[in-house]
């Protein structure tokens, strides 16, 4: 075998990791895209000021610096802002997106573990930014419907991104 | 002697097939009704961070075998190589 062949088996290694790479990271980010996101998700309207968070739900329940989701239901959130650009991070469920004044930007979500959980701002928005925080409170699911079942097949605790 | 474009497109679904055998091996997925976003995205992660470690150990092996293999003393770099020990010109 001469030099040339293996120079051609690594370009072809290379080029198929970089395709692999690219595929697959594109994949899961048209599997997380909003079009995905269940037709029974309920909207929740986020609107980020300076510098606090502000949820309305669809009943019209509106929360401030707090926000009550119930394990295993799908929301779909429509982020906004009021004034400067913030960003919408629930860290513990990889989710981040853009707060910007004039514009909603969606993004979708089914919390699948109960507990109380940190939102932030993930973009720099004024003196305050470190402070712009609200509490995600994810609670059991307590009614019997479809919802509830795929709920309870969720593991309440111990659930983490590696198993074998 | 087999063409290179024919390495090359064995080679692509080869290792395409091989890391997401790794991926299986690594990565939880969302079992339930509904995708997780936790848990997808953090499989990605731990995908690509194989796939970034396997590339990182064979770029460093290649670099330790030609340091090993191309050295001085190595035996095969001993032979009638140099110009004073082939009889070549004295500088």
């Amino acid at each position: 075998m001469g030099h040339a062949t293996i120079e051609w088996i690594y370009i072809g290694v290379v080029i198929a990791v970089l395709v692999y790479v690219g595929a697959d990271a594109w994949n899961v980010e048209r599997l997380l895209d909003v079009s995905n996101a269940p037709a029974e998700a309920e909207v929740v309207k986020v609107t980020g000021q300076q510098w606090l968070w502000t949820f309305e739900h669809e009943d019209g329940k509106k929360e401030i610096s707090e926000l009550h989701l119930v394990k295993g239901k799908p929301y779909r959130f429509e982020v906004t802002s009021i004034d400067v650009i913030h960003a919408f991070n629930m860290p513990d469920f990889a989710t981040l997106i853009d707060a910007v004044p004039g514009r909603i930007n969606t993004v979708w979500l089914v919390p699948d573990q109960s507990g109380e959980y940190l939102i932030q701002c993930r973009e720099y928005c004024g003196f305050s930014h470190y402070q712009m925080r609200a509490k995600l409170i994810v609670e059991e699911p307590t009614g019997g419907s479809n919802v509830t079942k795929a709920a309870a097949e969720i593991p309440s605790k111990g659930v983490t991104a590696v198993s074998s | 002697m087999v063409p290179h474009s024919a390495i090359i497109l064995f080679l692509i679904p080869v290792v395409a097939v091989f890391l997401l055998g790794v991926d299986s091996a690594f990565a939880q997925q969302s079992t339930h009704n509904y995708i997780i976003h936790r848990i997808e995205i953090w499989a990605l992660f731990y995908r690509l961070m194989v796939v970034a470690f396997v590339i990182g150990a064979v770029v460093m092996g290649s670099i330790a075998y030609v340091v090993w293999r191309f050295r001085e003393s190595h035996p095969k770099n001993r032979g009638d190589i140099t110009p004073a020990r082939a009889g070549g010109a004295q500088h």
